[in-house]
């Protein structure tokens, strides 16, 4: 079973049709070609997938296509404006808070609409956060850290 | 996934309806962040195929209290109920358990309903058909429990027949200690379900065709307090190995009332009743506390590789005591 839906992807209004047994990052990645998001897990768990969708974070992996219907999805690929990287992008990459990448977009993402509704959070808010995002690489330190640079916070180590 | 069709209802009504039209054919999804695990790994005999959507119903996501209690319409999300001040204030180890749950990405989408209708998690049950083929078993229709002679280091240790597979509700843990329940719509007409009749060993209490509407808390006892603790190998993103709710009433330095719940030990959230007997009309003094916690988990009957799980449950309810006595002063 096939559906036409509209989304918002990155300000740009698509309409689609898709299998109803697709998940919105198959959509995203296979249909849009829109690579920026990874599918991790598949499962919900590790936050790879993590997009924006009306400015709140969810794992795409675990969302049918279909069920975003109607609304405003930012994926990694959008938080860039105007080829300029975000001031978290720039942060990420001076403090070294990428190495592998993979988890990345979904920490960028999760630290956009950490900082979005509270531009100095603390380094408990910041943990919390990042929760439902794992890292394999980092040990979460530099992301931390770099986090806690936007956030105009100094580290107590 | 493999394909089915997908349908969005405007009512509970719809809803009910389409299920009883399509009976084993056919599932609810709300958040779906359970129910797509279960439908991508294919671990049911019966692949449904139509999926209910009933996220959209209009007016089915309300928190509302009155003189009869909180009401916590099907469709709130755990993000919402983690966050909101009343329940944060008042209904503490709802919040609590809530926010335990999963990520924060997960809490975003899954919704209270879901949570308590959620598939156990027990690996053999949950095994993906794409890797050597589904595990039957009791819980399935058929079969023996594998757990039983098998890995059972996550399942009960107490009240399980035919199934071993431990309840992953939390939510369910949080309302078994404040005496909530469970309001339902069905073909027959709505009922309401005590939460600790809710879970069976081999699934829960709803029959076919009938849906998850509200989750109801009575009024709280006057100047009780609550405490929350869920045990998990990884602090975020885990079922609980472990869960206690607690509510405690203390009146000038006697303990009046106390309510003690166990999650993930047993097929539903367990009342710990002698514990909970026992320190009525005492004092919460240190060995007081360390007796109630003894008794709490007396009787368990653990299995081959989850005996740990007596242990930590005891040391949760005295924590959880502990910390709820504490909290009147």
């Amino acid at each position: 079973m096939k559906k036409v839906i509209k989304l918002t992807v990155n300000g740009m209004e698509k309409e689609l049709l898709v299998d109803v047994h697709s998940t919105l990052l198959d959509v995203l990645r296979e249909d849009l070609g829109l690579k920026g998001t990874k599918k991790g897990c598949n499962q919900g768990e590790c936050g790879a997938c993590t997009v924006l969708i009306d400015g709140n974070p969810v794992p795409s992996c675990s969302l049918l296509a279909v069920k975003a219907d109607g609304k405003d999805v930012l994926t990694i690929e959008g938080v860039a404006e105007a080829g300029k990287l975000h001031a978290i992008q720039e942060v990420f990459n001076e403090k070294g808070a990428i190495q592998c990448g993979f988890c990345t977009p979904g920490m960028i993402l999760v630290t956009k609409k950490l900082l979005d509704d509270n531009p100095n959070p603390d380094e408990q808010e910041i943990k919390e956060a990042i929760a439902g995002n794992i890292c394999r690489c980092t040990g979460y330190a530099q992301i931390i850290e770099a986090i806690m640079a936007l956030a105009g916070r100094k580290q107590v180590r | 996934m493999k394909p089915f069709r997908h349908i969005n209802v405007p009512g509970v009504a719809e809803a009910v309806d389409y299920l009883n039209k399509f009976p084993g054919s056919s599932r609810l999804i709300a958040g779906g962040t359970d129910l797509l695990g279960v439908l991508k790994d294919d671990i049911l005999p019966a692949y449904p195929e139509l999926l209910i959507n009933i996220k959209a119903i209009p007016g089915l996501d309300y928190l509302r209290e009155d003189e009869n209690g909180l009401s916590i319409g099907a469709l709130v999300k755990l993000a919402f109920l983690a966050r909101s001040p009343l329940v944060r204030e008042k209904y503490k180890v709802l919040a609590d358990a809530a926010r335990s749950v999963g990520t924060p990405q997960l809490r975003n989408m899954a919704t209270v309903g879901g949570n308590l209708g959620q598939e156990t998690r027990c690996w053999y049950y949950r095994y993906p058909h794409g890797i050597g083929g589904r595990i039957q078993c009791q819980r399935k229709g058929s079969g023996p429990c594998l757990a039983v002679g098998g890995d059972n280091r996550y399942h009960v240790i107490m009240g399980g027949k035919g199934c071993f597979a431990a309840c992953p509700s939390d939510l369910a843990t949080a309302l078994a200690a404040l005496e909530g329940s469970i309001k339902t719509e069905g073909a027959g007409g709505g009922r309401i379900i005590s939460i600790g009749e809710f879970f069976h060993p081999l699934g829960n209490a709803l029959k076919a065709g009938e849906m998850i509407v509200e989750l109801q808390v009575p009024p709280l006892p006057a100047g009780s307090r609550q405490h929350w603790l869920k045990y998990t190998l990884r602090e975020p993103v885990d079922f609980a190995v472990v869960s206690v709710a607690v509510l405690t009433v203390l009146e000038a330095g006697i303990c009046r009332e106390a309510r003690i719940a166990l999650g993930a030990v047993a097929p539903g959230p367990l009342r710990a009743l002698q514990a909970e007997q026992f320190l009525k009309g005492k004092e919460p003094i240190p060995e007081v506390l360390q007796e109630a916690a003894v008794l709490a988990v007396q009787g368990a009957k653990p299995l081959s590789k989850n005996g740990y799980k007596v242990e930590i449950a005891r040391v949760l309810v005295l924590r959880a005591l502990e910390a709820s006595f504490a909290g009147h002063k």
